[in-house]
């Protein structure tokens, strides 16, 4: 079945300019982080001498992918568990919006879909969950924002208009298809001034403190070999 | 519109944090996205579950609504949207002052705990120096900045007090060791080692510097301790200030520069190491020319080198380590006291978490010295009584002399059967003292009389110059006396005294002046000045001056012997063997 001018449009162009204004807000944002000077350490190294910057920057960029490496996924292996989650849906929806337009063919085969869904939809009851901890929790309360929770609900309902666009199934009826594009193209264009935009400062953030850390023999992170409690 | 006026202190605030930011700490101001992974890792939030103000990202964020509003991009827009606010009166900033100073010690664990990368607690210290700069602390925070500025050392110990307490622990060790000469060099120009200390032991514990000379002395090293730049600890670690830091820690660089060692030695303290050898070189900007390392490793390469031999034996009692946040997080200090602990004691047991992830023994940050946060910082320690009570030791060890204070109170507050001791004391303990003891330091040269030096006595005051000159001459010295400031100058530019005693509160012309104009002088800078006041709170019409310090200080009414004693300690300083009235034992 042909897809209506609406649906085409969402689907591409107003993805590009949403990508295009991304791309450029983005840009802007990172002359303005680089005018910062960056902080450096002149004094000689110290700690052992098994490692080094690089080593350090890489662990700590690594950091998050092994669990083990903080004692605070260590010791709470389900809040890492869903971090993953959420990040993998993350993935997958924007891999999806990418797919839908560009190489519809991939969702033919219903393995594929299955697969987005899986992710997706595990990624939207993370978000559920997500959202009650956010406003149950007393700490999480007093340190959240309205971007905090905007934020979230926006990701949430993404995810929600996501698992059911994956099929790609314009017979059903377009709106869901229109309204997984319209959420993209604000997602795309409401992050650059969000938390969601962590994810630019993260390689930096974990770069610089790594590459101290290295520097001073702190990381990677030397523990007892019989950690009890610890 | 509502026209907000700003206090003239939070206007200062605001102007000055764009100046503190650098690309990281703008990275960990920006960067945080609420997810609360970091709240249990801190001791506060541990023993005050209830309170999320305790939290890491709550405290934070107090700091981040500023930078938000005044730096960021959306909270100048739309402040409400990312709690971006701005501080506008005096009150703000007190409130500000709580968190920063009354619910953070700077450990650095949820540093270490946060999947982003956020570093905390240097904002937390970037926040305290904002605060500092406009003259909002805890009493005790400005009383110890005033005198580690002012006298060159946090705990306000005045150069004889430092020399005399020196002088005493070298008679200590001679009694030990059974040798009849200085143990204790100070000023040795050309030593390998400079030996460096926090105030704390000169006051408190000065066995920690026998003890270190008796390694020292027994390892057949050459060694000296500085007359001045010995205090290794820092207070703009902790109060946020980097001038104060860099200028603290440029006192024991310049220190070590002059003497000509090849290493700077920093006695068991961790903000001490932290400062001295790793923050240090960037606050003041200046690069190190000779090695700095921690007594730990001192001790422990001794012992791996055959130096020193040690009878583990003679340390049973089973000990527990205690890691300093400064060490091991941000120094990575943590192998190496492991190494020396199992090389001094037989029964060690380790303490969980460790290393890096220790919890803070509550008393860093300078949490010490702020006496209104002390049930805090006590309800605070449960986690630590917690950690030490499960070990079963009797004794925690610690390198840092702020936790073994954080720890004594601790121990003492929670009721635990333990004590708190440093690596110096037990490898002191356990090192074999040889038959023979070769001692490297050349004999001292002591000053045991005051005959042949002339002194400048310069006071506008009859009775103290009659004082001052009398007493000097009935112990052998030539005196001159100058009624003012003007006259002591010209007096010292044609006489060139050994010395000259200066009074500050004087008319015309006030003592800070007279001794910048000596100091300016090439034909006077050299000549060794005490200070003999009655008006202390003068003192930085002298300490604020950036020349080199006076030589001595003292406080009228002065008495006889400790004018003749600090007299005689500054010449033998100053001069060495050169004068015909230096004896040499
Ligand atoms: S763990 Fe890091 S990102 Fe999460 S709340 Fe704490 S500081 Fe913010
Ligand atoms: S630096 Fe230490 S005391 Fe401060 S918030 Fe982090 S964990 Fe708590």
């Amino acid at each position: 079945m042909q897809e209506s001018a609406l649906l085409h449009f969402t689907a591409h162009r107003l993805q590009e300019i949403s990508l295009v204004f991304m791309a450029v807000v983005y840009s802007i944002r990172l002359y303005w982080l680089f005018r910062f000077k960056a902080g450096g350490d002149r004094q000689p190294r110290t700690g052992r001498l098994t490692t080094s910057p690089i080593k350090g920057a890489i662990y700590s960029l690594g950091n998050i992918a092994m669990p083990w490496a903080m004692e605070s996924t260590r010791t709470n292996i389900f809040f890492w568990a869903q971090f993953v989650i959420f990040h993998l849906g993350v993935t997958a929806a924007i891999t999806l919006s990418f797919v839908i337009p560009y190489a519809p063919g991939i969702l033919e085969n219903p393995v594929i879909v299955w697969l987005f869904q899986i992710f997706i939809g595990a990624a939207f009851l993370v978000g559920c969950y997500r959202m009650i901890r956010r406003i149950a929790v007393p700490v999480m309360r007093a340190i959240s924002t309205p971007d905090d929770y905007f934020s979230l609900g926006l990701l949430t309902v993404w995810f929600f208009f996501a698992g059911l666009a994956a099929p790609n199934d314009v017979s059903r009826g377009e709106g869901l298809l229109i309204t997984f594009f319209i959420l993209t193209a604000f997602f795309l264009v409401y992050v650059p001034f969000s938390k969601i935009s962590h994810y630019l400062y993260y390689p930096f953030m974990r770069y610089y403190l790594g590459r101290s850390l290295g520097y001073r023999g702190v990381y990677p992170i030397q523990r007892s070999a019989t950690p009890e409690n610890g | 519109m509502q026209v907000t006026e700003r206090s003239h202190k939070a206007q200062k605030v605001i102007d000055r944090l764009q100046k503190k930011l650098n690309r990281q700490m703008v990275l960990s101001l920006a960067g945080c996205v609420h997810c609360g992974m970091c709240t249990d890792s801190c001791h506060y939030v541990l023993a005050n579950p209830d309170d999320p103000t305790y939290a890491p990202a709550y405290k934070a964020d107090q700091i981040r609504k500023l930078f938000k509003r005044h730096v960021d991009w959306t909270g100048r827009v739309f402040p409400w949207w990312v709690k971006a606010k701005s501080v506008y009166s005096d009150e703000d900033l007190e409130e500000l002052k709580d968190i920063v100073f009354g619910k953070c010690t700077n450990c650095r664990r949820c540093t270490l705990n946060c999947p982003m990368g956020v570093d905390f607690a240097t904002a937390n210290r970037m926040a305290r120096g904002l605060l500092v700069s406009v003259g909002v602390m805890p009493e005790g925070v400005a009383v110890v900045s005033k005198d580690q500025w002012e006298i060159g050392n946090q705990m306000g110990v005045l150069k004889e007090e430092y020399l005399e307490t020196l002088e005493w622990m070298d008679d200590e060790l001679q009694d030990e060791l059974g040798v009849r000469h200085s143990l204790i060099p100070v000023d040795k120009k050309g030593a390998e080692i400079m030996y460096t200390i926090n105030p704390r032991e000169i006051k408190y514990d000065p066995r920690t510097i026998a003890d270190a000379a008796k390694v020292f002395t027994l390892a057949g090293v050459d060694w000296t301790m500085p007359s001045e730049g010995w205090d290794m600890t820092n207070f703009g670690l902790f109060s946020g200030d980097d001038d104060l830091g860099g200028t603290v820690a440029k006192r024991v660089y310049e220190k070590a520069a002059e003497l000509g060692v090849k290493r700077v030695v920093i006695s068991e303290c961790g903000h001490g190491y932290r400062s001295t050898r790793c923050e240090g070189p960037n606050w003041g900007g200046v690069n190190i020319g000779f090695e700095m390392e921690s007594a730990v490793i001192t001790m422990l390469r001794y012992i791996k080198e055959g130096k020193i031999k040690v009878d583990r034996d003679r340390n049973s009692v089973p000990v527990t380590f205690h890691d300093s946040c400064n060490n091991a997080r941000s120094c990575g200090l943590y192998e190496e006291p492991r190494e020396l602990i199992h090389l001094v004691c037989t029964d060690f047991r380790e303490m969980y978490p460790n290393r890096a992830e220790n919890y803070c023994c509550t008393g860093g940050g300078g949490a010490m010295s702020m006496s209104e946060y002390t049930p805090r910082r006590l309800k605070s320690a449960r986690i630590k009584a917690d950690q030490l009570r499960a070990t079963g030791a009797k004794i925690v060890i610690t390198s840092c002399h702020n936790c073994v204070d954080g720890l004594s109170d601790l121990i003492k507050h929670y009721n635990l059967d333990m004590e708190v001791t440093q690596l110096v004391n037990l490898v002191a303990n356990a090192v074999v003292i040889p038959e023979k003891i070769e001692v490297m330091e050349k004999p001292a040269a002591v000053v045991h009389t005051l005959k042949g030096f002339r002194i400048l006595v310069i006071d506008d005051e009859p009775e103290t110059r009659t004082y001052l000159s009398t007493v000097l001459e009935d112990n052998a010295a030539d005196t001159i006396q100058a009624t003012d400031g003007l006259e002591g100058i010209e007096i010292a530019r044609k006489e060139q005294p050994d010395l000259i005693t200066l009074d500050i509160s004087m008319p015309q012309m006030d003592g800070g002046e007279v001794f910048a104009r000596l100091r300016e002088d090439p034909a006077t800078r050299g000549i060794p000045v005490c200070i003999v006041t009655g008006k202390p709170e003068l003192r930085k019409l002298i300490y604020d001056k950036p020349y080199r310090p006076p030589e001595g200080y003292l406080d009228k009414p002065v008495e006889e012997e400790t004018l003749v004693r600090n007299m005689r300690k500054i010449l033998e300083l100053a001069s060495g063997a050169s004068k015909e009235a230096a004896e040499t034992l």
